[in-house]
């Protein structure tokens, strides 16, 4: 199945960044993930994954990095109206005050994980941020049901038109 | 694999393109050729009817977009508002008024239909779902066998005033969490997730308004009886369908719970439902509450007051209206389209009728040599069959208007009634297939069913109760006087 919805994780450290993906394992089978290692290459990935037609839900992404910073490059994509409602997340043990507040303010953050996250953590924030993303956003929720909050998405489908039986 | 125009975010599938075309060459086909025996009118409806059942299997455009294509083709081609150039060749005897082919959007039966969208709408607006299947699951204790059955129970008596799909989704929330308490690998999670769509299919059965092929097979009476004032049957009310339907609901319902408790067994001794019932106790819910139970009542209570089932159903959408418990939003909300539908297949039937197309369809049959028995199980049959692949509704909408017909050639001594209502029972009891109907894809999405498990269990199903719909049933029918003996 091509995957429509991209989750992006951005870090510069390469083994926490292999971690990282390592962790959301269980969401490959209904979205794609990509690493980026900068705000540079992550810029990238967006751009070519929206060019063909999908769309980002969530972003994960360390503050301090070499050139931009995470919360500068969650700022820019809020700004973008492609991806100003995707999900986004700060994964970070660096951030300071003021750029915290900027995230909040600016990004419209969703979720700060302070590193290091456990698995348990990362699992139900990113179920989270993702059920309330395809609830949003997706036409069809059936092929996240077996992957997101189950008990959420039928909710949300009760609530929905239906297609004739 | 799809087809898609640059960037435009408009995709097609190959299936869906193949539907496209064929139902395209399909539609050209009696156009173009002639066919013995057929009137000129027929050929235009026989055109229209290979281009519906086409789009309704493929689902090239949206099923409801096919319904209301019926309609302007029919208009185009078959009515006397056409443009002159089109109609040309045609017996102006024959033609329609379009007002007629309208009208079916305004059916009663749709009015009715509206009637339990409203009550549908309210019970989830103010969670009165919710509520009742705390308060109805109780009794049912904690041994697995027993707190299937009372979920598969609650959800069959919902499943009578809710869409089946509606139904699903409300009492998968309920069923994940037991779901998610069980062990992995504990096999009653697969019998779980069958008895919620199962129960929900089987419960749209119960009334009227349970399921749109319900809603289709009682428009399809009222208009054959209207086009023909020798037909002399009495078209159910929702009292008689329900005192015919709701015992072969609750038999087919313990079939499918033996069935379920038998093979999806737990190891638990005992498992928990965790249900709160909170009831909405604001003034709107109440008024909503009142009003539901005022339409119930009016509803099986048509032999004392002498309003019939239709025209009751108009009144919670005044009331809800009225009261403003129901504003423009939750209006907007309804299920317009599945209306449509319905509406698309009156109206076909209303054509199929009109032409001739529909004698000319069944003499192509040797039905004479047939026992009225076999001819209804051969219908049901059918149905069952088409509804395993193609939904229920468009099953319905193709089907009902040729069962009527057939009922109503004078050699053949089997009731209109029979016929159409078969017809729509056989397309809810198939279920052996994610694709058969939404509350199986619901169900299947979880991940708790496989395949070869649905199969099974959804093809034992769907026979069974088709033995048991066509031996049992007509006898039963006849006992109670809604079928002329």
């Amino acid at each position: 199945m091509k995957q429509q919805y991209m989750i992006l994780c951005i870090e510069d450290e390469r083994a926490v960044l292999d971690a990282l993906v390592r962790d959301l394992e269980p969401f490959a089978a209904a979205f794609r993930i990509e690493a980026a290692e900068d705000a540079t290459d992550a810029r990238q990935a967006v751009d070519d994954f929206l060019s063909g037609g999908g769309r980002l839900a969530l972003v994960l992404a360390d503050h301090v990095m070499p050139g931009m910073t995470g919360v500068d490059f969650l700022v820019s994509l809020n700004a973008d109206p492609r991806t100003s409602s995707s999900r986004k997340v700060l994964v970070t043990a660096q951030a300071g005050l003021a750029d915290t507040i900027k995230a909040v303010n600016q990004a419209r953050l969703h979720h700060y994980i302070a590193k290091p996250w456990t698995v348990e953590n990362l699992h139900d924030v990113v179920r989270e941020q993702l059920t309330h993303y395809v609830i949003e956003r997706a036409s069809d929720l059936l092929p996240f049901m077996n992957v997101l909050d189950t008990q959420e998405l039928m909710q949300a489908l009760r609530e929905r038109p239906h297609a004739a039986e | 694999m799809t087809v898609s125009v640059a960037r435009s975010g408009f995709q097609i599938s190959v299936t869906q393109l193949i539907g496209l075309l064929v139902g395209i060459a399909g539609f050209c086909l009696p156009l173009v050729i002639t066919i013995d025996g057929l009137s000129p009118a027929g050929h235009r409806m026989f055109a229209i009817f290979i281009l519906a059942i086409v789009l309704w299997v493929s689902e090239a455009v949206p099923m409801h977009a096919t319904a209301m294509l019926v309609m302007l083709l029919m208009v185009l081609m078959l009515s006397r508002q056409a443009p002159v150039a089109l109609t040309s060749g045609i017996d102006r005897q024959v033609l329609l008024n379009y007002k007629d082919i309208f009208a079916t959007m305004a059916d009663p039966v749709i009015i009715l239909f509206l009637g339990g969208f409203f009550l549908a709408a309210g019970a989830s607006k103010f969670k009165l779902d919710h509520s009742l299947s705390a308060v109805v699951l109780r009794p049912f204790g904690s041994r697995p066998p027993m707190v299937l059955m009372g979920l598969m129970l609650v959800t069959a008596i919902f499943s009578m005033f809710m869409s089946n799909t509606a139904t699903t989704a409300t009492m998968m929330a309920v069923a994940i969490p037991v779901m998610a308490s069980l062990p992995t690998g504990d096999r009653m999670r697969t019998g779980l997730a069958m008895a919620i769509p199962f129960a929900a299919n089987i419960g749209g059965i119960g009334t009227p308004i349970g399921t749109p092929p319900n809603a289709i097979a009682l428009g399809a009476l009222s208009s054959a009886k209207a086009a023909d004032p020798t037909l002399m049957y009495q078209i159910p009310s929702f009292l008689h369908w329900t005192m015919g339907a709701v015992p072969l609901m609750l038999v087919f319902l313990a079939i499918c719970w033996a069935l379920l408790a038998g093979f999806y067994r737990s190891d638990q001794k005992s498992i928990k439902l965790e249900l709160k019932s909170a009831f909405d106790k604001s003034p709107k819910a109440i008024i909503f509450y009142v009003t539901f139970i005022l339409t119930v009542v009016l509803w099986l209570t048509e032999a004392i007051h002498g309003m019939n089932s239709n025209l009751i159903g108009f009144v919670p959408v005044v009331i809800l209206l009225c009261t403003r418990v129901f504003t423009v939003k939750d209006v907007q909300e309804l299920d317009w389209h599945v209306l449509w539908l319905v509406a698309g297949g009156i109206a076909l039937g209303l054509g199929i009728g009109q032409t001739g197309m529909d004698k000319w369809f069944i003499g192509l049959f040797p039905w004479e040599s047939m026992s009225p028995g076999i001819i209804v199980a051969t219908l049901a049959l059918a149905a069952l069959t088409m509804g395993t692949f193609i939904s229920h509704s468009a099953t319905a909408n193709l089907m009902v208007p040729i069962g009527i017909a057939l009922a109503k050639s004078p050699e053949i001594s089997v009731s209109p009634i029979e016929a159409g209502i078969w017809i729509a029972v056989g397309s809810s009891l198939a279920m052996a297939l994610p694709i058969s109907t939404p509350p199986n894809a619901i169900a299947f999405s979880t991940g708790a069913v496989k395949v070869k498990d649905m199969a099974l269990i959804g093809g034992i199903i769907g026979i069974v109760t088709w033995g048991i719909l066509v031996i049992v049933g007509p006898w039963f029918w006849r006992l109670l006087g809604i079928i002329p003996a």
